[in-house]
């Protein structure tokens, strides 16, 4: 086991710089992921620390050594590709001990690590056939076995549940981090999936462009997201943003109609500031009749255990999650209250948050 | 409301029993017609085949005959001893399988290296050498055919199979074909899982890259095999003596200007006949995979 440092790592193709300067720290037994939207750079940072990408600029160190020029097999890391990347002409034990049979362990230890990694994994009783007669979380959990023998330094994971459907990424989430909880390998985990991160890591690392817009652990990204990008690819659905001006008495903004918008803390703006304000759906209630902000409904979704409601509130977007079972029909106004202390404010201009 | 949807069954009408019956007649009538259409073509094109078998066993006055017979009233070794005495036909086919193998084996391996560098790594100049592989695969053989005999002249090798070998050893072609299949069939992932695993570049090649590339090079080991089999032009000029010729060459001596020794000529070809086949059926699954998973038609 091991940490992985990577400082001011930078990577460029010719002229185009695709990663513009990464500092994570993941410490020794921890589980990180890389979080953002495609071609943010998250792969490619993954496959540098992996060696199969070239550092441009900066270091990367696994376990206090410097690796920037070592080669990917001696680097003693893992790595589970989305596709699986099983040797389709190997059967599942050959392919779970090929690492310890080019490493030149004796029959005998092969054999007895890909059996401990089969009994894990459950996949005991496939030993023997091909990765083509296995179904796809099979062949997940074979490439989680390939790793596992090896008993290396750090895990990487690039995507490795993309290609599964949705029930089985959601019982297959659960198996990594059971995983993860008993070997306690540090890991470092690639997804453009939100709810994976914020499920399974110890700490989020969101990427955009090629930079670090906020690392933290899942709930902290989510309570004080630093600015409006972070604030609005976290969660799910996405938080609503509203524009507004600092009131008078700063302790709410006001869009351009004047509906109020309460906040939790005193602006920590000028009266007449321009704002972006922020509410994640689940924080919005129905007010009593004559009370909070009155949205007009464009759309209901119920979902049997909540409803979603999408309208608008003086002309802007913004969408509810709801508890109750609603009788309301589009066209109508609902009152919506607005949890004041779940309130963001974010600088207009730049996005980033205020206060 | 209640009733229960599995329960419900609608007797057919025996308007509908009739049109069931006839769809099904069509159908197998047409299936009829295409294995009947299908016997008739293939018979067409094994029966040159049969005439040139039957030939090797006929007299010269049966073989003149008219009508001609599929099966010989009278067959006779005559035309085979002949052959097998007068002239070195074993020799021959012996140089012509030497050097089929030896340019199979050549031509397999260079094209399972070229295709997979090709394929699989990508620097700006390997681009540049590819076009000037598949540039090669347009200038005839014959145009360079005789400078190609100055320097097996050069060399010492002319009248052996090294001789042979010299323009048989690479084919643009199978470069390509390989390169397709790597692309096709063979994901970066696997090579960089491979790379972290622990394997070297070369291990790489013969452990991973070599076994699923089977079908593709059991393929083009039946092309570059029967090219070389067939060669005829390159081995008539590099070849010059009696024991160096190739089964081909010594074939096309059975005919002179002025007369054609049908008895042997047949029945040498038959001879000659036998390892094509054999080859085609130990390798035709291999064939028809690599052939169609490539979707290229030789």
């Amino acid at each position: 086991m091991a940490s992985v440092e990577i400082q001011n790592v930078r990577k460029a193709y010719g002229d185009f710089e695709t990663i513009k300067g990464v500092s994570v720290d993941v410490p020794d037994g921890a589980f990180v992921v890389l979080v953002g939207p495609s071609g943010c750079g998250k792969s490619t940072l993954l496959r540098m620390i992996a060696g199969l990408e070239e550092i441009t600029d900066g270091t990367i160190r696994i376990g206090g050594r410097v690796i920037n020029d070592v080669e990917p097999k001696h680097r003693d890391i893992a790595m589970v590709f989305q596709n699986y990347a099983l040797y389709p002409h190997m059967t599942i034990a050959e392919n779970m001990g090929f690492s310890l049979r080019l490493a030149k362990k004796p029959k005998e230890e092969i054999a007895s690590r890909v059996t401990d990694a089969a009994r894990i994994l459950g996949l005991t009783d496939y030993l023997q056939r091909y990765p083509k007669q296995l179904s796809g979380g099979q062949r997940q959990r074979v490439a989680m076995g390939r790793a596992i023998v090896r008993n290396p330094k750090v895990f990487l994971f690039d995507e490795p549940l993309s290609n599964l459907d949705a029930k089985l990424r959601v019982q297959m989430r659960a198996e990594l981090k059971d995983i993860h909880a008993r070997i306690r390998t540090t890991t470092v985990y690639v997804t453009h999936d939100q709810i994976e991160a914020m499920t399974m890591a110890d700490r989020i690392v969101v990427m955009r462009d090629g930079v670090v817009e906020q690392v933290g652990a899942p709930l902290d990204l989510y309570d004080k997201p630093v600015n409006t990008f972070v604030a609005s690819f976290i969660g799910s659905p996405s938080m609503n943003f509203l524009a507004a001006r600092v009131a008078e008495d700063r302790k709410s903004v006001a869009t351009e109609n004047g509906i109020r918008l309460p906040l939790g803390i005193e602006a920590p703006a000028a009266p007449g500031t321009a704002v972006t304000y922020g509410i994640r759906p689940e924080h919005l209630a129905i007010a009593s009749v004559g009370e909070g902000v009155p949205m007009t409904v464009t759309n209901i979704e119920p979902t049997g255990s909540e409803t979603f409601v999408q309208g608008t509130v003086d002309g802007q977007k913004i969408s509810a999650q709801l508890r109750e079972r609603l009788f309301i029909r589009t066209g109508e106004v609902l009152n919506l209250a607005l949890a004041p202390t779940n309130s963001h404010v974010f600088d207009a201009a730049t996005g980033m948050r205020l206060g | 409301m209640t009733t229960d949807i599995a329960t419900i069954h609608v007797e057919p009408t025996p308007d509908e029993l009739a049109e069931g019956r006839r769809l099904r007649r069509r159908k197998r009538l047409t299936n009829l017609a295409i294995d009947a259409f299908l016997i008739v073509v293939s018979l067409l094109m094994l029966l040159p085949l049969v005439f040139l078998v039957a030939n090797a066993f006929k007299t010269p006055a049966e073989m003149l005959a008219w009508p001609p017979t599929i099966i010989p009233r009278d067959p006779t070794l005559e035309n085979f001893s002949a052959v097998l005495g007068e002239t070195p036909l074993l020799r021959w086919i012996g140089n012509s399988l030497a050097f089929a193998i030896l340019s199979t084996l050549a031509i397999v391996a260079t094209s399972a290296i070229a295709g997979y560098i090709f394929g699989k790594f990508r620097f700006g100049t390997l681009n540049v050498i590819f076009a000037l592989f598949l540039a090669t695969a347009i200038v005839p053989f014959e145009v360079y055919m005789i400078p190609l005999y100055f320097q097996a002249k050069s060399l010492g090798i002319l009248n052996s199979v090294w001789g042979l070998l010299l323009g048989y050893l690479v084919m643009s072609f199978g470069i390509f074909l390989i390169r397709q299949n790597v692309i096709h069939s063979i994901p970066d992932e696997l090579l960089e899982a491979a790379r972290i695993d622990g394997a070297g570049e070369f291990w790489i090649f013969l452990h991973i890259v070599l076994p699923l590339l089977r079908g593709a090079l059991g393929a083009l080991a039946v092309l570059a095999f029967f090219q070389a089999w067939t060669a005829f032009a390159w081995p008539m000029i590099v070849a010059t003596t009696r024991t160096s010729y190739t089964i081909e060459v010594g074939l096309a001596l059975f005919q002179t200007g002025f007369t054609v020794d049908l008895g042997r000529l047949s029945a040498a070809s038959a001879t000659v006949l036998i390892p094509s086949i054999l080859l085609f059926v130990i390798l035709r699954r291999n064939f028809v995979q690599g052939v169609a998973s490539t979707g290229l038609k030789e």
